[in-house]
């Protein structure tokens, strides 16, 4: 089987791979790269358990292809956090109580990346939206979105 | 898990002339790829190669005096966040491509995807054929146009063979005063799901009577349809809320919709007489003719 040479950046690291045909982005993260923070769910879009960031953009990795993503910027859940200084949003879903079981919690987390890099200051409802394609199943949705407004909070220097 | 689901060949042709010639060797055995969020979920098994269309320079929306011309492998994202379509006529396509899917999805589904993949209840087509927008296809034997209506008319649902590609789709200028309106209904407002029953509509207005009227729905056919002769009930004459409900209630007898697990044939009949309402409702207002 032909393998597809591509690069891509992954948190700011390149990686030369040869990856197959069909190989699904969170196959290359999870199966190549070790990367297991993006998470298998569904595989059919609906659950957001894989999201990732691709130029930016939260991106379900279940259906994207490795190779169609050659030359881009990836970011997981594992390069949030700076030295031993977790980013604000994991900080805050730690202190929320946002997470129990945590298998949603990188997808969930990425997502509200997505949208607090683009927007400092979003409404509720925006962020309600935001994560509109991330699935919890134990935690439920009213602490994920406190976390994210205050993450938010604290990202623009408010107390 | 579908384990079938095995293609061997991955291209990423940098030319339109170099995708053509692929499709042409492979045929049936290739499947063109876009943003893949319908691709990846169905998973053919038949797919031996898959032909990416990320370099082929289709991912625009050009104004231009006669209309607008928007790439095939546009992002929905794009379109409901484009400047260029936030005024009538343009306004349906908006809204639909703001209600389709989440955030999430609207970052990788095209406006080709949507429009190929032909599901009888996909967004984006419904605000096409009211904005009676042509589509421009390549295959070996070179550019053809088809009308997007003419597109669904087909059994099976489209008319695009496995060597075509979708490159673009034009939507004319309006000739007169517009309003346009994007409706659509699931479980769930906000959630994933694609339509129980969507609506299009476009209403040309001269003075205070509506001059020419187009509605589509979506989810209610084996294909998107159009609903004559609601349209034919709204022509030369200035709605009022009577006008309306007669219109709604045609359009309600036209469809011919089936149960399923997002909702039943009677369900779906009802409703699409409610949405064909707001959408009259909502497109005569935004002509500036409604309420009286
Ligand atoms: C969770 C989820 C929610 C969704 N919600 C909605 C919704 O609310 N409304 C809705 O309408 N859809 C919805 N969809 C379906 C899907 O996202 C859309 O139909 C989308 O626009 C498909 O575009 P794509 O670029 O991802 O297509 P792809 O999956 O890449 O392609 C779809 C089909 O079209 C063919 N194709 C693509 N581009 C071309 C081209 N240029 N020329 C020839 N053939 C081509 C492909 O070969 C394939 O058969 C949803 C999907 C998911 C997974
Ligand atoms: S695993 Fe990707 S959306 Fe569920
Ligand atoms: S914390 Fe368990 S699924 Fe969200």
């Amino acid at each position: 089987m032909a393998r597809v040479n591509i690069k891509i950046k992954v948190n700011g690291k390149l990686q030369e791979l040869g990856v197959e045909a069909h190989e699904t982005l969170l196959d290359t993260l999870r199966e190549r790269l070790g990367l297991l923070a993006a998470k298998y769910g569904c595989g059919d879009g609906e659950c957001g358990a894989c999201t990732v960031l691709v130029e930016g953009n939260a991106t379900l990795s279940c259906l994207t292809l490795a190779a169609h993503v050659d030359g881009k910027d990836i970011e997981t859940i594992e390069g949030l956090e700076q030295g031993s200084h977790l980013h604000p949003l994991q900080e805050s879903f730690v202190e929320q109580g946002a997470i129990q079981c945590g298998y949603c919690t990188p997808g969930m987390i990425m997502s509200a990346k997505a949208l607090l890099d683009k927007d400092a200051d979003p409404s509720e409802e925006k962020v309600r939206r935001a994560i509109s394609n991330n699935l919890c199943r134990c935690t439920g949705y009213e602490k994920p979105v406190k976390a994210i407004l205050e993450a938010a909070r604290r990202m623009r220097g408010e107390k | 898990m579908k384990p079938f689901f095995k293609p061997k060949a991955y291209f990423r042709p940098g030319s339109l002339g170099k995708a053509v010639e692929l499709l042409s060797n492979f045929g049936d055995r290739a499947k063109v790829l876009a943003g893949g969020t319908d691709l990846l979920v169905q998973k053919p098994s038949g797919a031996e190669c898959l032909i990416d269309i990320a370099d082929l320079g289709l991912e625009y929306i050009k104004e231009h005096e006669n209309g607008v011309e928007i790439g095939a492998a546009t992002t929905v994202r794009s379109i409901g966040v484009s400047g260029s379509l936030s005024s009538e006529p343009y306004l349906v396509l908006r809204d639909a491509a703001c209600a389709l899917g989440t955030p999430t999805i609207r970052n990788m589904a095209t406006i080709g995807g949507n429009i190929c993949n032909a599901s009888p209840a996909a967004d984006l087509p419904l605000a096409l054929m009211v904005l009676g927008a042509s589509l421009t296809i390549m295959g070996p034997a070179g550019k053809r146009e088809v009308n997007i209506g003419e597109f669904f008319e087909n059994i099976g649902g489209k008319n695009i063979q496995a060597d075509e590609l979708l490159l673009s789709i034009n939507i004319p200028a309006s000739r007169g005063r517009c309003g346009t309106s994007f409706q659509k209904l699931r479980h769930h407002q906000t959630s994933i799901d694609i339509a129980i029953v969507n609506v299009a509509a476009r209403m040309t207005c001269e003075k205070q009577a509506c001059v020419k009227a187009s509605i589509a729905l979506g989810a209610v056919a084996p294909t998107p349809i159009y609903a004559r002769k609601a349209e034919a009930l709204l022509g030369k004459k200035r709605p009022n809320a009577a006008i309306i409900q007669e219109a709604a209630s045609a359009a309600s007898e036209e469809v011919n919709p089936i149960d399923d697990v997002r909702g039943s044939k009677w369900y779906r009949k009802k409703m699409a007489a409610v949405l064909v309402r707001r959408a009259l409702e909502e497109s005569s207002r935004r002509c500036g003719i409604w309420p009286e």
